[in-house]
């Protein structure tokens, strides 16, 4: 038994340096997953900061600090969705299939891809806060804060990685996989990423509620800013863990029906 | 005839036209992306940022009408770069490389889907302001400001459409897609996307001062902002603007393309 599950582990392990280095190979395709949340960030704090005049927006100690949670969560969107497209290429190139004829477990071939996720969501999350710091974004909740956030978004990444992977397994085609993704940003802004969800208009507030990312972005903010009214951690934890799980099980059930298919 | 071809240069645009259209009805979930998401970000967005109407110096009191042509611009801007992935499939899967060796001029082999992307793009720009409409976007334009927002529209797709296959044609994988769709959201983001000119800080002020997009999204707003009325002011810029912005990216696809197969 302990054996199986260290042989597994060391499976699940590989994998995922896999998945990491293949990505990293071609640096150049990554930059939308490191650059582009920064971008937006610095589009946002810049264009939207006039609404810190609104009265009821809450007191923070910086626009930059209060809106980079939505970017840890954009970031956790698209390295759980650049992980689909990975594992979409490669069954599209054949290598999937050979993998499925190795005699490990199939549910490893599924751990392994989102451990490449989590790693890559982790560089990603750090990579994030400490840009946002450099530009002027201040965390009261500190260094332990700042881990807290990064953690909850990256557990995040692994939920949007298992469902992104769950749909590349049930249909192997990267053009659809690329077609997912401005759906991204329809998660994101159904959640109250960038402004309080007190600010968001009445059927934005109320679809927001259901949006699980709701909970983790507002967690982040929480932590960030050492301010539990402005989100609950331990929600945010519930969610993202939660969504993980769920979507981790997804994915697996959609290998076995493609292996019982094959 | 086309010189140094066998082939009338219309009977190829048209077949090229006609198969970029296939993709609609032949590859699952083609209009998803560039259809659905568009309009998912028209709720969100103005549900997001609406009560940013209520800041001083905005020149609407209605943000789902200041938001619209964005929105339009955006599935306009997907459609077009959908283009550019298409194609990377194609030289993928090695069907390019049999065209490289047609007796056909090369820019022939972009044309129609360019116009394949332009057609498609209809379909999202519709959606998006009929629904807009419908929920209370304003039409201050009238049957003039609409045709101010299709040409926006097409010609943002044919701009897209051009980065699209530029970049293709360079890294030659579907794995670029995320960086063709990137362009569309810098493009569009780094410009007057969320607040007008006046409400912008910082450098992004200057950026989109200089953004061309600035001017295109001035062009589509004479259709549904009451403060941007219908003038040749503000028609003639939007309209340089896309036809410099397709020259230079045109000229970078062509480029891309007549190093192919040397």
């Amino acid at each position: 038994m302990i054996v199986g599950v260290a042989r597994e582990s060391r499976v699940v392990a590989a994998l995922g340096r896999r998945s990491l280095s293949v990505q990293f190979r071609r640096a150049q395709l990554l930059m939308p997953t490191f650059v582009l949340p920064l971008l937006l960030l610095a589009v946002i704090a810049s264009g939207t900061s006039a609404g810190r005049d609104l009265r009821e927006f809450p007191e923070v100690s910086s626009y930059l600090g209060f809106v980079v949670a939505g970017t840890l969560l954009q970031g956790a969107l698209l390295a759980g969705l650049t992980g689909g497209i990975a594992l979409a290429s490669d069954i599209e190139g054949g290598f999937f299939d050979r993998l499925l004829t190795a005699p490990v477990r199939r549910s490893s071939l599924v751990l392994g891809r989102l451990a490449g996720i989590l790693g890559l969501a982790a560089l990603q999350m750090a990579w994030f806060l400490l840009v946002a710091l450099l530009f002027g974004a201040s965390y009261p909740g500190g260094v332990l804060g700042a881990l807290g956030a990064g953690a909850l978004a990256a557990i995040t990444a692994v939920g949007i990685g298992g469902l992104a992977i769950a749909i590349a397994i049930r249909t192997g085609s990267m053009s659809l996989m690329q077609s997912i993704f401005p759906f991204v940003f329809v998660l994101l802004f159904t959640a109250p990423a960038f402004f309080p969800r007190d600010l968001l208009t009445p059927t934005l507030h109320d679809i927001a509620a259901y949006n699980p990312l709701t909970y983790v972005v507002e967690g982040a903010r929480g932590l960030l800013q050492d301010d539990t009214s402005l989100g609950d951690p331990l929600l945010g934890l519930a969610a993202a863990v939660g969504l993980a799980v769920v979507m981790t099980a997804l994915a697996i059930l959609a290998l076995r029906d493609r292996a019982r298919r094959a | 005839m086309s010189a140094g071809t066998n082939s009338p240069a219309g009977v190829v645009a048209w077949a090229f036209w006609l198969r970029s259209l296939n993709e609609v009805t032949r590859v699952r979930g083609a209009l998803i992306g560039t259809s659905i998401a568009p309009l998912v970000f028209l709720l969100g967005t103005s549900g997001q940022f609406g009560r940013l109407v209520g800041l001083p110096g905005f020149p609407t009191d209605s943000y789902l009408s200041w938001i619209v042509p964005l929105c339009c611009l955006q599935g306009a801007g997907f459609a077009g770069a959908a283009a550019g992935a298409n194609l990377a499939r194609d030289i993928e899967q090695g069907w390019f490389d049999r065209l490289l060796v047609a007796p056909v001029a090369r820019p022939l082999l972009i044309l129609g889907p360019v116009l394949g992307a332009i057609t498609r793009s209809m379909v999202p720009v519709t959606i998006v302001l009929v629904v807009g409409l419908l929920l209370g976007a304003d039409l201050t334009g009238g049957v003039l400001g609409i045709v101010a927002l299709y040409v926006a529209s097409a010609g943002f797709c044919t701009v897209a459409a051009m980065w699209g296959i530029a970049i293709a044609v360079h890294f030659r994988t579907q794995q670029a897609g995320p960086l063709m769709q990137m362009g569309v959201f810098l493009g569009v983001f780094l410009s007057t996307a969320y607040t007008p000119q006046p409400l912008l800080k910082g450098w992004l002020a200057d950026v989109a001062r200089f953004n061309p997009v600035s001017h295109v999204l001035e062009l589509g707003r004479q259709s549904t902002v009451s403060g941007i009325e219908l003038s040749l002011a503000h028609t003639w810029p939007g309209v340089v603007s896309l036809l410099g912005m397709i020259a230079v990216f045109g000229a970078l696809a062509l480029v891309g393309l007549r190093r192919m197969g040397r």
